[in-house]
C-alpha cells in the first residue's frame, strides 16, 4: 500500500498539474472555436468521465490531487490568471468568461438547496434579480459607491432568504416547489409594474466598479499589451468566485453540510437527532441567496443595463440545469456545470430558437442517464477514518 | 358590473378547473405532480387548430353532419391525440423515475413541459405567434335578456359540468375507477387485493388525457386567441387551484379553481390599477394556503410517516 501510495505522489507531481492544463487547454478550445467544437469538447470531457469512473481513474485522479494538493493549487490559479490573457485579442471570449463566473456564483447558491438538502428552489433567478436590482438602484437612485451597492445586496438578499426559507420550514417537496415558482413569478410580475423599479424598460447607465481610483472599465496596459476592461472583471469575478468556492467547500464538509444531508435523507429522523430543522434550513437560504445576490450585483455593475428578462422562470431552470448537470452537492462540479452551460448557451447565439428546448432536452437526458451529474459527489473523508 | 363580473369569473374558473383535475387525478394515484399538464392541454388547444384550419378536416366534416356532431368529432379526434401524447409522457418522462427521489419526476416534467411548449413554437406553423382559434361556438346571446351568456359560454359551462360529472359517475360506479380510489389510498394494499397497478396509471392518464383535451379546446374558445406559452401560466394556476382546493381532490379542484378565477377578476375589476396585479393576487392566496391550511378547502390532512 505505501509503494502505491509514493508511485502515486511522484507521478501525481507531474500529471496533476498536467490535467490542469490540459482542462485549460480544452476550455479554451471550447470558448474559442465554433459551436460543433464545443460540443466535441463536451462529449469527449464526458466520455473520459464516464470510462474513467468505470476503470477507477477518476478516483486515482482525486488522490492524485490530494497528495499533491499545493502544486496542483499553484498551477491552477496561475492557469487561471493567465488565462483570461491569453484570450485578451477577443473581449467576446472575455465577456463568456465573466458571465460564467457569476453564473456559477448563482448555481453554488443554489446548490445549498438543492443539492445539500435536496428542496427544489425554482426562484435562483429572482434571488440573482434583487441582489441585482438592489445593488444598481443603491448606485444609481443614491449615487452610492458600487461596492456599498455590494453590501447592500448581500444584506438584502440574507434578509429575503430568510423571509422565503419560512415557507420551506413548513412545507416540501411539490408544496416548497410550488412556493418558489410563486416567488419568482411574483418578482418578475412586481418589477415589470413598479414604476420606480424601471417597470418594463430595466435600468439602464449603471455605473461601473472602480478599485484604487480606477474605473473597471478603463482598458489596461501589461508591458504594452493592451487588456480589454473585461479583463478587470475576471479578475475580480474568479476572486469573489474562487471565495465562495472555499466557502462552499468548507461548508459542505463541516457539521452543516453534513445535517443538510440529513434532512434530504429524512427530515423527522433528522429531527429527532437533535438538528434544528429551523436554524439549518434558513441558513440554507439564507446563504444560497448571499451567493446569488453577490452575483447579481457583480451583474448590474458589469452589464450596466438590468432588465426582468435576465432573471425569469427560465433563468432559473437554466440555473437548475448547471446545478444537475455539474454533480450536485459538489461544489466542483457545480462549478463546472455552470461554465460548460454558460459556453454552449453562448455558442447557441444562433439558434436561440433552440435554447429553451436545448435545456430541458439536457435536464431530461441528465436525470434519465446520469442523475448524479458530471461530477458526482464523493463520500466525505475524515481523519482516522481511513489511513493515512 | 357584478353581474358581468361573476360571469367571467365563472367562465375563467371553467377553464382552470379541467387542468387542475388533470393535476388532482395524476397526483392521487402517483403521488407526483405532473408539471407538464398545463402545456399538454394547451397542446390540445393546437391540435384542434390544426384539425381545423390545417388539415381541413372540419370542412370536411361539416358538409356530411350538422354542426353539432362536426364539433363533437373534431374535439373528440383532438382528446384522443392528447391521451396519446399523455401515456407518451409517462412512459419517457414519469416512468423511469419511479420509486426514485420525488424530486426527479418534478424537474423532468417540467423540462417535458418546456419541451413540449418549444416543440409547438419551432414546428408549428408560425407557432410564436398569437394565433386565433376557429370560432366554432357562436358567439350570440341565448336568451335576449340575459347579457353575457352566449351560447360560447353556456355551452363552456355545460360542458365543464358534463365533464366532472361523468368523472364523476366513472370514478365511483366503474370496476376501474374504483380501483383508481384504491390505489390513491394505498398503493401497498391495493396491490396486495390483486389491482393492476399499471393497468390502473394506464386508465387514469388515459382519462386525464381526453380531460386535458377537451379543457384545451375549452380554453381555446373562451380565450379565441392562443399563444405557444400560455400553457406555462395554464400549468400553473391549475397546479395552485389544486393546492388551494386539496391536492388529490377532484372536488377540490373545482372549488380551488373558482376561489383563484373570483380573486383574479375581482381584483383586477375593484382594486385601481389592479389588472397588473391579477397575477399576483392568485398567487399569494396560493402562498397563504400553503402555510396556514396547507390541506387545502377539501383536502383531509395527513400525519407524516417516517
Amino acid at each position: 500500500m505505501t509503494d502505491r501510495q509514493t508511485h502515486l505522489q511522484n507521478t501525481g507531481k507531474f500529471v496533476a498539474p498536467l490535467g490542469v492544463l490540459i482542462f485549460f487547454a480544452a476550455m479554451a478550445l471550447a470558448i474559442t472555436m465554433n459551436l460543433w467544437t464545443t460540443l466535441a469538447v463536451v462529449v469527449v470531457l464526458t466520455a473520459l468521465l464516464i470510462f474513467g469512473e468505470k476503470r477507477g481513474f477518476v478516483e486515482t485522479a482525486y488522490k492524485m490531487v490530494e497528495k499533491n494538493y499545493k502544486i496542483t493549487v499553484a498551477v491552477f490559479v496561475a492557469a487561471l490568471l493567465l488565462f483570461p490573457i491569453a484570450l485578451r485579442g477577443n473581449s467576446y471570449f472575455l465577456h463568456i468568461l465573466v458571465i460564467a463566473g457569476i453564473y456559477a456564483m448563482v448555481a453554488l447558491g443554489l446548490n445549498f438547496q438543492i443539492g445539500s438538502m435536496g428542496q427544489v428552489n425554482f426562484a435562483p433567478a429572482a434571488m440573482f434579480g434583487i441582489g441585482a436590482y438592489t445593488s444598481a438602484m443603491v448606485s444609481v437612485h443614491y449615487g452610492a459607491s458600487p461596492w456599498l451597492g455590494m453590501i447592500a445586496a448581500v444584506i438584502v438578499t440574507a434578509g429575503m432568504g430568510v423571509v422565503f426559507g419560512f415557507p420551506a420550514l413548513k412545507t416540501r417537496g411539490f408544496y416548497f416547489s410550488l412556493v418558489t415558482i410563486a416567488v419568482q413569478t411574483i418578482f418578475v410580475l412586481l418589477v415589470v409594474n413598479t414604476d420606480w423599479l424601471g417597470g418594463p424598460n430595466g435600468i439602464p447607465g449603471i455605473p461601473a466598479f472602480s478599485l484604487f481610483g480606477r474605473s473597471l472599465k478603463q482598458t489596461g496596459n501589461l508591458f504594452g499589451m493592451l487588456l480589454p476592461y473585461q479583463i478587470n472583471y475576471i479578475y475580480l469575478t474568479f476572486f469573489l468566485l474562487i471565495l465562495l468556492i472555499i466557502v462552499a467547500r468548507r461548508l459542505y464538509t463541516s457539521r452543516f453540510g453534513l445535517a443538510w444531508n440529513a434532512i434530504e435523507e429524512d427530515e423527522i429522523v433528522a429531527a429527532t437527532q437533535g438538528i434544528n430543522l429551523t436554524k439549518l434550513k434558513l441558513l440554507s437560504f439564507s446563504i444560497g441567496s448571499v451567493f446569488a445576490g453577490i452575483a447579481g450585483s457583480i451583474y448590474a455593475h458589469y452589464t450596466s443595463f438590468i432588465g426582468t428578462e435576465d432573471f425569469d422562470f427560465n433563468k432559473s431552470l437554466i440555473l437548475i440545469c448547471m446545478v444537475l448537470l455539474g454533480g450536485m452537492d459538489n461544489p466542483v462540479g457545480v462549478t463546472l456545470g455552470a461554465v460548460l452551460l454558460t459556453v454552449i448557451d453562448e455558442k447557441l447565439r444562433v439558434f436561440a430558437d433552440y435554447r429553451m428546448l436545448m435545456y430541458s432536452v439536457i435536464l431530461i437526458v441528465v436525470l434519465v442517464v446520469r442523475a448524479q451529474g458530471l461530477l458526482p459527489k464523493r463520500n466525505r473523508t475524515y481523519p482516522g477514518t481511513e489511513e493515512g | 358590473m357584478l353581474y358581468a363580473q361573476i360571469i367571467n369569473a365563472v367562465m375563467l374558473g371553467c377553464t382552470y378547473s379541467l387542468v387542475a383535475i388533470g393535476f388532482s387525478l395524476f397526483f392521487g394515484v402517483l403521488d407526483t405532480v405532473v408539471f407538464c399538464t398545463g402545456d399538454v392541454a394547451i397542446f390540445s388547444s393546437f391540435s384542434v387548430v390544426l384539425l381545423v384550419q390545417i388539415t381541413a378536416l372540419y370542412a370536411l366534416l361539416i358538409g356530411l353532419f350538422n354542426p353539432f356532431f362536426s364539433i363533437l368529432i373534431t374535439v373528440l379526434l383532438a382528446a384522443v391525440i392528447t391521451a396519446a401524447l399523455m401515456v407518451i409522457m409517462y412512459q419517457l418522462v414519469i416512468k423511469p423515475f419511479e420509486n426514485k427521489s420525488s424530486l426527479m419526476p418534478l424537474l423532468s416534467t417540467i423540462a417535458a413541459g418546456i419541451a413540449l411548449r418549444e416543440l409547438i413554437g419551432i414546428f408549428f406553423p408560425q407557432g410564436r405567434n398569437p394565433r386565433s382559434f376557429p370560432e366554432l361556438l357562436s358567439m350570440e346571446r341565448i336568451f335576449e335578456a340575459l347579457p353575457g351568456i352566449s351560447w360560447r359560454n353556456g355551452i363552456i359551462i355545460l360542458a365543464t359540468i358534463l365533464i366532472v360529472a361523468l368523472l364523476h359517475w366513472f370514478i365511483n360506479k366503474t370496476k376501474i375507477g374504483l380501483s383508481i380510489q384504491a390505489v390513491s389510498q394505498n398503493r401497498e394494499a391495493a396491490t396486495m387485493v390483486g389491482i393492476n397497478r399499471n393497468l390502473v396509471i394506464y386508465v387514469t392518464f388515459i382519462v386525464g388525457g381526453l380531460i386535458l383535451g377537451f379543457s384545451g379546446f375549452l380554453i381555446g374558445s373562451y380565450y379565441s386567441v392562443i399563444r405557444f406559452d400560455l400553457g406555462a401560466s395554464f400549468g400553473l394556476k391549475g397546479f395552485s387551484a389544486a393546492v388551494v382546493g386539496g391536492l388529490g381532490n377532484l372536488y377540490g379542484a373545482i372549488v380551488g379553481s373558482m376561489l383563484i378565477a373570483f380573486a383574479e377578476v375581482f381584483v383586477s375589476a375593484y382594486i385601481p390599477g389592479g389588472t397588473a396585479y391579477a397575477g399576483i393576487a392568485a398567487f399569494v392566496l396560493v402562498l397563504l394556503f400553503i402555510l396556514f391550511k396547507p390541506e387545502g378547502v377539501l383536502g383531509s390532512r395527513s400525519i407524516e410517516k417516517v
